[in-house]
């Protein structure tokens, strides 16, 4: 839910309740001042017709006013009583039953008793609490839609340099070499959460490239002397004077030199490409250069008697670096090879600017989250380093080119495409 | 021969120098661009190997120095992995192969004298190796003045383990000879077996010696 629909809701809750008390409260507090009214009204005609009678009783037993309002007759009744009651009555005038306030009274004068019926209209009274009412009621909806407009034009120019702020973090990319600013809002505290911002994305970009150079430079320096160790290594191994113990221990130390120094310099590539340090870029024909591999690889297929399906009749072209091309094709070509099995089989083909290698595995279906991630390898073969495809992906992101994994038919499918230039950020 | 080594990592650099001597080469050693210039333009060489990312400057500028004093000395550059530019300009200045570090010794040993023959004898040079003799140019082998049929990757082979003839080949340096970057795709090292038996079998038939030893667990020598 939006912050400002939150705000907005507890408000207008907090409004409505506040003017549906106060209705409440302005009625009673009418109504009482009406019938308060009335009553006034009443006890002053009552005491107008009480002097009345004084001065002149009247001579029939029965006396009505000509407008219907009031009614004097002798009574035998001796006691005194005032009661006051709702009737309806017909009116002349509105053509219509209407609400009357009775008053009927007592009254002792020359010795004689008489009971004086008053009546008073409701009607205006009634009249008037409607207006009133629906007055109220249309001044609450128009103060309710005020605030509600007002409040959002208020809170939409107070959170405008937040969502600003929000909108330069979206767009902002670790590693991707730009400065952040925000500007000045001169609202105090959005200005505060702008400079810890800045200055945390600054420290997080310095952390950044300083791990990235720290990695290069670390399988950098490591690179010469495992260069040394393996060329001594090497030269020991020469020494005809060994004996079958020694060439055995020398053999599993230069073994391990080997690995470390393959490691090595997978995980130097994998730097640079992250550190974006292959700047040169062409048009790369793809399905020719994997015919071309292909070529220098038969005989690897051959041995372990994979049949090759190779449907590469539609050119692909991806713009890259070249040295990169060559090292995503090697490692996929590779990696179909690594893990197939004896008498396996290896498709590939390329349509609708995609290539796809797929190749039957000694694996059930793999998980992907894992397949791309560094050093996830199986471990069935130890020969690899579990950085090959680790690299195609980091290769794969740099050109902004899809990588996807399957599992078809017995078979896993890696596909590589040009991302559409509509969902271009992952 | 006569070859100069340009690198700055000394212990890389004595290494080197120590298996080209037992190769029977001369050998003299620069680390900077400053001393290997001086070299350079005092002396003639045969060969040079060059690195390219040198303390004082870049190995680039010693090869077209080089190529401008003395045209017809061999250059292989001996460089680190994955730069192409330095590859492709060095290729441009004028430098002859190209090795990225780490290699296996003898390799390079493989590449100077393929190198050497290329341009001393323009190729047209018969090795002979007691009943095997080969031309490497027409890539033919003549056993007892008969051809031997080999195919390219045991020609490719024979020409390795002639070239390091005496010495231990691992199978990690053959499997990379013969493969290069696939080398250490999946089983190679049983490729390099199946090679190194078929070719061995051949030569067997036709000499009735077994140039080969095995050495255990390790790689092969071929003895001669």
């Amino acid at each position: 839910m939006k912050l400002q629909t939150k705000i907005n809701i507890r408000f207008l809750t907090v409004t409505f309740l506040i003017f549906s008390v106060a209705g409440v409260l302005f009625y009673f507090a009418l109504d009482k001042v009406i019938n308060q009214n009335i009553r006034e009204m009443l006890e002053s005609r009552k005491a107008y017709i009480i002097l009345n009678l004084q001065q002149n009783p009247p001579t029939t037993d029965l006396l009505e006013s000509p407008d219907h309002s009031s009614f004097i007759k002798r009574t035998e009744k001796t006691e005194e009583y005032t009661i006051f009651s709702d009737t309806m009555a017909y009116d002349q005038e509105e053509k219509e039953l209407i609400p009357f306030r009775k008053m009927t009274f007592s009254v002792h004068s020359g010795g004689q008793h008489y009971e004086v019926i008053l009546l008073q209209s409701l009607l205006e009274s009634e009249d008037l609490q409607m207006i009133i009412f629906s007055f109220m009621a249309a001044l609450f909806g128009i103060v309710l839609l005020a605030l509600f407009f007002l409040n959002r034009w208020l809170s939409n120019k107070a959170w405008n340099p937040f969502f600003k702020s929000l909108s330069v973090l979206k767009t902002w990319k670790i590693g991707e070499n730009q400065t952040v600013s925000f500007d000045r809002t001169g609202i105090s505290e959005f200005d505060q959460l702008n400079s810890t911002l800045e200055n945390m994305i600054q420290k997080i970009q310095t952390d950044f490239v300083n791990l990235k150079e720290f990695t290069e430079n670390a399988s950098h320096e490591i690179q010469t002397p495992l260069a040394i160790i393996k060329s001594k290594l090497e030269m020991v191994l020469q020494d005809k004077t060994l004996n079958d113990q020694q060439y055995q221990r020398i053999r599993a130390a230069f073994e391990s030199a080997n690995r470390l120094s393959k490691l090595n310099e997978a995980l130097l590539l994998l730097s640079k490409i992250e550190n974006q340090q292959f700047v040169e870029t062409s048009e790369i024909d793809v399905s020719q250069l994997i015919q071309s591999r292909l070529e220098y690889m038969e005989e690897l297929f051959a041995l372990k008697q994979i049949e090759l399906n190779i449907h590469l009749e539609k050119q692909v072209t991806f713009t890259m670096n070249p040295l990169l091309a060559d090292i995503l094709i090697n490692n996929l070509l590779s990696n179909a090879l690594r893990h197939n099995i004896e008498k396996g089989k290896i498709i590939i083909s390329s349509e609708n600017q995609e290539i796809t290698i797929s190749n039957t595995g000694k694996q059930a279906e793999m998980d992907v989250s894992r397949l791309f991630r560094r050093f996830s390898k199986q471990a069935t073969s130890s020969d690899s380093n579990g950085l090959g495809l680790a690299i195609v992906h980091e290769i794969c992101n740099n050109y902004h080119l899809l990588l996807s994994y399957c599992y078809l038919n017995g078979m896993h499918c890696l596909s590589i495409r040009q991302k559409s230039q509509i969902s271009t950020n992952l | 021969m006569k070859i100069l080594v340009i690198e700055d990592e000394a212990t890389l650099c004595e290494t080197i120098v120590a298996y080209l001597e037992e190769e029977g080469y001369r050998c003299e050693k620069a680390g900077t661009v400053e001393l290997g210039s001086e070299k350079v333009n005092l002396y003639e060489y045969d060969c040079m190997l060059v690195d390219i990312g040198l303390p004082d400057g870049s190995g680039l500028s010693l090869i077209k120095e080089l190529k401008k004093r003395h045209p017809e000395t061999g250059i292989i550059i001996i460089s680190a992995k994955n730069s192409m530019d330095d590859k492709i300009s060095g290729l441009d200045f004028g430098a002859d192969d190209y090795l990225t570090k780490p290699f296996y010794l003898p390799e390079l040993n493989s590449r100077i004298k393929s190198l050497l023959r290329r341009l001393k004898f323009e190729g047209k040079q018969e090795l002979v190796i007691d009943k095997i003799s080969i031309w490497p140019e027409h890539r033919q082998i003549l056993i007892n003045a008969e051809p031997l049929q080999l195919t390219r990757k045991e020609f490719d082979l024979l020409m390795f383990f002639v070239s390091n003839r005496g010495r231990v080949l691992t199978k990690e340096s053959i499997a990379e000879h013969l493969w290069g970057d696939f080398a250490d795709s999946a089983d190679s090292f049983d490729f390099v077996y199946s090679h190194i038996k078929n070719l061995r079998r051949k030569l067997l038939e036709r000499t009735g010696t077994d140039y080969f030893q095995n050495v255990y667990g390790t790689g092969y020598t071929f003895t001669a």
